[in-house]
């Protein structure tokens, strides 16, 4: 069976390739920095349980952010998903067939998670049942991220998907693949670091300690996370590791800034430079978000061709559609401030 | 066929989605509506100066919250998942023609979102005046999403002119998207006055309580004129087939239609408990039910709009099974696994037919049937079918009840995809064993042209009686076998006599007591209601007795004597000979014997198809699991309950419905003649069109146990359709004469008669048929490929068995006997047992009278052709006779 064989038709696609491509990676920008908070901050307060005496007073505010930042995370990940599926629609559903079970489990657990962080909100302080609440949270994004890293990259690899004709229900997990591993931990690491960054975020006015610790997290979090990266890279097939060290420029040239950035951000952390690690985290999160693009072309080789998909434009729509998201974006930034900066008249007696 | 499939046997991806869609749009009907039911309510609240409102908005958004916003938002995301597993296509193409709208829908949903937030968390810190804001922006917000998803599942249902042009909004503002906008948004007020019932019942206050009830059953009321009428129109909307086949035609529907009702009736009669003061628990337990009735109410109508969209996922463009409807024709061509990418064979042999069959059954049948699974179970649907009644019913899919697609593929894949069926089932096909004809002597009985002075010749007015015999279960053929005779005193100038004469009848030995062998007898009340004595017919005419004399057509006839084709000794021979006597009334005296056959059949190869093995000795007759199975299919099919009244003792006759001049039915109006109801079904589902179609039926199989057409024709190798049309066009020429009934023409549409339908002339069936002078113009040799099709005789006194010769005195089947055995006829149970009286009165089993025997009757030389045409010659197919 031939692998291109195997790849289904696509379809017109109704505005440029690239477009959409810029399209999904932004919102998977914002939606992985997200989802990097929940699971970093669960991660830590996780860690830090009895730990600390005034544990329950610091993290009671991440506990109450976190049913909210599932809204968004949420939220954030349908217009990803979305632009993914227009260019590799035909790639994806391929592979989430081939993990349905695993993959449809994912709503469930989803679900699960997300009560679980209201739940674990209300509880917090009061019972233990809070700490239950957590772990099954955690264990649930474990579950969802792992799923999410075996689709896209099963997506990225045809020649995979042969496997399919001898295990049809739809449980194919990569499991003989050495990139998945790193892969799902580069996330994980990820998480934390990200998550220390936001702890120290939210103290920077209020306590100079937890500041520096959430950086601390950070720091150590990313040294353990370049590390990972260099097995991630490793762990990718030789001719498309030697791509990102010099036989593919610019994919040479963002990986190697990425790697920088993240450097730098160990630094800045280290020196105690919130605002500087902030900077620097968003700028490798671009560059890796880039790299993530690159090795996804990488993968699938000839299997794919941007110039192959028919384009059928639909700017009229496109146009609907900028008009709306700039009216929704004016119109919440306008409930942000009624909501949290309210005129002094409008203040409830 | 573009995609791999998602192989889930027992709770296959369509159920799934389905679970998973009832949920989501419950919710989600709830998000929207409950969106404008905070914000009027909030409102009030702040107009009336009412805290004790306010407090109850405050707890509703938090309920609402955890509600909508986890449940309802994440379980939207499930359908998108699902779907796509279940229908990757169908998904690619919603998500490549629709990107914005989802995008913008997208939008809808983060503003929803954010204001819900806002909403909840910050309710205590804003000011009236922004907190209505907030939720009027989230009302909009969510109705907004609604009016776009809106757009694209009418889409699905009602492409409109998207079909033709591709365009967008041709496809989002389609024919149905504007009326189920109304009914959906009439839905969401309905559901919000529910699910504001859940928050008002916790309220302690008693007196609040009644309040916010009586509020909140404002909500479900007020609606229910809007959801009546937006309902009507969004149903009178969808495509006018898809309400006749999927409303109508479908059965199973009938069940979702009926919880639609007796829920909508529920809901606002149970309603009506919250309005007067009861007991908080009865209120809770009225809540709580109304929920769950609510809940099948959404369920039982997404039923519905989902089977109105069958059978296809985006309607004229794709079908449920993801096939491409421009496609259709060159997969039948081509075959289905060539083309589609994710098979793991791609030509069929003897060793991976079974595997072969498995993949079609993944790419065709998979998404909406099971395998012993939770719903559409394909064992069970299925069951009482054989591979070749598999094959028939995957040839005739989406032709008459088109809510399922048309099998799509070639005949090898249908067949190997029966074979797979087939091979599912726990039941193995049982073999019938061959059946072959004992030849038995028959004496011809003595006549002395010299000194006889009387010929006696009596036949029976069918070639082949045939007989359900199935009585239990159902009848469409009761016993009753009609002989007609005549007899000629011979002379110069012969006589036919009517008076002073009795013609007697004596079955042979052995098929005196048919009651023995048949449950006739024991039904004929239901059946026939009357009772009926053992052994005799409807006429009350028994095994022996005497002819009648039909002065309106001056012959002898004895009418309904139900002779079977067993005999006592356990033989089966569908040719049982009858004594028949002429004596003369005074004297007593004998005046002529001959001997007639009777032929009757109860070889109906049902079995063949609908399962089960012959009833009579494993030769003959429907037996009970045929019979059962195919009452199965008719409930089924037609939402009768035939069956059930057949277990109860009352089985009945198809004729009760369905018209029938050859049984003296007038049917119900409305419904097929009988003949049309079964030409015209079958032909959509029998993949053959020529005689073997026929023999499933008509006693005819090469090697069945009766070989009915056995005359002179059929030895010349002049088959059924020559004369009455292959199945196709002998079944639309009897459907056109039904006055263009809905059924009819839904029998009719997908036939393809080999002569184009505007040219088939209508016929009623048993009224009119193919006449024998259509090949035999002036009695004369047909020309070469002679064919008699749709040249149709005016009336039954037209048909041959009912004609007489040029003097009007003598019928046609008097000399030439019944229709299909005509002499020379070629009886597989005895060469001669059809051509008894020629061989008696001439010696050659030829027509009466045949190579210018005359004098047979006459007793002087004759010359011409006295009784008809081109009689006075020789018989012209004599080498057949040596044979």
């Amino acid at each position: 069976m031939k692998t291109l064989d195997l790849i289904p038709y696509s379809e017109p696609i109704p505005a440029s390739a690239e477009l959409f491509i810029f399209l999904e990676q932004l919102f998977f920008l914002i939606h992985i920095l997200i989802i990097n908070s929940i699971l970093g901050l669960s991660l830590i307060i996780f860690y830090q349980w009895n730990r600390r005496r005034d544990f329950f007073e610091i993290n009671k505010p991440f506990v109450k952010k976190i049913p909210i930042l599932f809204a968004f995370g949420i939220n954030m990940a349908i217009p990803a998903l979305l632009f993914l599926q227009v260019i590799f629609g035909n790639f994806f559903y391929t592979s989430s067939i081939l993990m349905g079970t695993y993959w449809i489990f994912i709503i469930p657990f989803l679900i699960i998670a997300y009560y679980s962080s209201y739940f674990q909100y209300k509880r917090f302080g009061i019972s233990n049942s809070s700490k239950l609440a957590l772990i099954v949270m955690i264990s649930m994004i474990f579950y969802i991220s792992f799923m999410f890293v075996n689709n896209l990259s099963m997506m990225e690899m045809p020649e995979s998907w042969t496997s399919y004709f001898s295990k049809r229900e739809g449980t194919i997990i990569l499991w003989n693949i050495p990139t998945i591993y790193p892969r799902f931990l580069h996330f994980l690491i990820a998480s934390v670091a990200v998550g220390g960054i936001v702890y120290s975020f939210y103290f920077r006015k209020i306590s100079e300690d937890q500041l520096k610790e959430g950086l601390k997290i950070f720091a150590y979090a990313t040294i353990i996370q370049i590390a990972v990266g260099f097995w991630f890279l490793l762990s990718l097939p030789q001719s498309i590791m030697i791509k990102y060290m010099g036989r593919d420029l610019v994919a040479t040239v963002i990986f190697l800034a990425g790697v920088i950035t993240a450097f730098i951000m160990v630094f800045t952390a280290f020196k105690g430079s919130l605002k500087g690690s902030i900077v620097f985290l968003l700028l490798t999160m671009v560059f890796m978000i880039i790299n993530r693009y690159h090795l996804r072309i990488f993968h699938l080789g000839e299997n794919f061709n941007l110039s192959h998909l028919k384009l059928l434009p639909q700017w009229d729509l496109f146009v609907i559609f900028t008009i709306i998201f700039l009216l929704g974006v004016t119109i919440i930034l306008y409930m942000l401030k009624i909501g949290f900066f309210p005129q002094k008249g409008d203040i409830k007696e | 066929m573009n995609y791999p499939v998602w192989e889930l046997y027992y709770l296959n991806s369509g159920t799934l989605v389905a679970i998973i869609a009832v949920i989501h749009v419950f919710i989600s009907h709830i998000a929207v509506g409950g969106g404008l039911f905070l914000w009027l309510t909030d409102l009030k609240s702040v107009r009336e100066s009412n805290t004790a409102l306010r407090q109850y908005v405050r707890k509703h958004i938090w309920f609402f919250l955890l509600l909508t916003m986890v449940f309802g938002g994440v379980s939207g995301v499930g359908i998108w998942f699902a779907i796509a597993l279940s229908s990757p296509w169908a998904t690619s193409i919603l998500i490549h023609t629709f990107v914005f709208a989802w995008a913008i829908e997208w939008v809808f949903f983060f503003v929803e979102i954010v204001s819900l937030l806002i909403y909840h968390y910050k309710f205590e810190v804003l000011s009236d005046k922004d907190r209505l804001k907030i939720s009027f922006i989230y009302a909009l917000s969510a109705w907004l999403s609604l009016f776009v998803i809106n757009g694209i599942i009418t889409f699905m249902l009602t492409p409109g002119d998207w079909l033709k042009t591709g365009n967008f909004w041709d496809g989002f503002f389609n024919p149905t998207s504007i009326p189920g906008l109304f009914f959906r948004t009439s839905i969401c007020i309905m559901f919000a006055g529910l699910f504001g019932f859940v928050t008002a019942i916790f309220e302690k206050d008693e007196k609040i309580r009644q309040e916010l009830l009586r509020y909140c059953a404002k909500w479900l009321y007020i609606p229910l004129p809007f959801l009546i009428v937006s309902g009507a129109w969004y149903f009178l909307s969808i495509p006018e087939n898809a309400r006749i086949t999927n409303f109508i035609l479908n059965k199973q529907t009938a069940n979702a239609v009926n919880i639609f009702i007796i829920a909508t009736v529920l809901l606002y009669f149970l309603a009506i408990f919250l309005v007067f003061k009861t007991s908080p628990k009865i209120q809770k337990v009225a809540v709580f039910t109304l929920i769950l009735i609510g809940l099948s109410w959404i369920g039982s109508f997404e039923y519905l709009r989902e089977y109105a969209r069958k059978p296809y996922i985006i309607y004229g463009y794709m079908y449920s099974s993801s096939v491409l409807v421009n496609d259709e024709e060159r997969l039948n061509r081509e075959g289905l696994l060539k083309n589609s990418k994710w098979t793991s064979i791609k030509d069929i042999t003897e060793e991976n037919k079974l595997i072969a069959g498995r993949e079609i059954f993944n790419l065709q049948c998979l998404s909406c049937h099971t395998i012993k699974g939770v719903k559409n179970d394909i064992v069970e649907k299925t069951e009482g079918l054989t591979r070749l009644g598999i094959i028939s019913q995957l040839y005739g899919l989406g032709k008459v009840r088109d809510y399922m697609p048309k099998f799509i593929g070639n005949e090898r894949e249908r067949e190997v995809l029966a074979d797979f069926i087939t091979s599912l089932h726990a039941k193995k096909e049982e073999k019938i064993a061959e059946f072959y004809p004992k030849e038995e002597k028959i004496e011809i009985p003595p006549f002395n042209s010299k000194t006889d002075q009387y010929i006696l010749l009596a036949w029976s007015t069918l070639g082949e009686k045939c007989i359900t015999d199935s009585d239990r279960w159902f009848s469409f053929l009761y016993p009753g076998s009609t002989f007609q005779a005549i007899v000629i005193k011979r002379g110069k100038k012969p006589e036919i006599l009517s008076e002073g004469i009795e013609i007697q009848y004596e079955v042979q030995k052995g098929y005196e007591n048919p009651s023995k062998h048949s449950d006739f007898w024991k039904y004929a009340e239901a059946l026939q209601g009357k009772k009926i004595a053992e052994n005799l017919g409807l006429t009350g005419k028994g095994l022996k007795g005497v002819f009648d004399y039909d002065k309106g057509k001056n012959i002898f006839q004895a009418e309904g004597v139900p002779v079977l084709p067993y005999r006592d000794d356990g033989v089966f021979n569908p040719y049982p000979i009858f004594e028949v006597k002429a004596v003369e009334k005074a004297t007593g005296k004998v005046l002529q014997t001959t001997k007639l056959v009777a032929p009757v059949s109860t070889e109906l190869r049902c079995f063949e198809c609908h399962g089960g093995k012959p009833k009579w000795n494993g030769i003959s007759g429907i037996s009970d699991q045929t019979a059962i199975n195919i009452l199965k299919l008719h409930d089924r099919n037609n939402g009768t309950r035939l069956l059930e009244s057949a277990l109860k003792g009352k089985p009945q006759m198809c004729q009760k419905c369905h018209e029938d001049f050859i049984v003296k039915s007038e049917g119900i109006k409305g419904h097929n003649s009988f003949s049309a109801s079964m030409h015209g079904w079958h032909a959509n589902y029998i993949p053959w069109k020529d005689e073997r179609a026929c023999n499933f039926c008509h006693p005819n199989d090469a090697k069945g146990n009766t070989r009915c057409n056995r005359d002179i024709h059929a030895k010349l190798g002049i088959g059924c359709t020559q004369c009455h049309g292959r199945l196709d066009e002998h079944a639309s020429s009897i459907l056109l004469s039904q006055q263009g009934t809905r059924k009819a023409k839904l029998l009719l549409r997908n036939l393809k008669p080999e002569t184009p339908l505007n040219e088939i002339n209508a016929r009623k069936p048993w009224i009119q048929q193919p006449d024998c002078l259509n090949c035999h113009s002036g009695f004369n040799r047909p020309i070469k490929n002679a064919k008699a099709f749709n040249k149709w005789t005016t009336d039954v006194a037209d048909l041959y068995r009912n004609r007489k010769d040029s003097t009007g005195k003598i019928p046609c089947t008097a000399c030439h006997s019944s229709p299909h055995a005509t002499y020379p006829s070629f009886n597989d149970y005895g060469k001669n047992r059809d051509n008894i009286q020629p061989l008696q009165y001439q010696g050659i089993p030829l027509p009466i009278s045949s190579n210018m025997k005359c004098d047979v009757c006459h007793l002087v030389k004759m010359q011409g052709n006295y009784h008809h045409a081109n009689m006075f010659r020789n018989f012209r197919n004599k080498k057949y006779l040596l044979q």
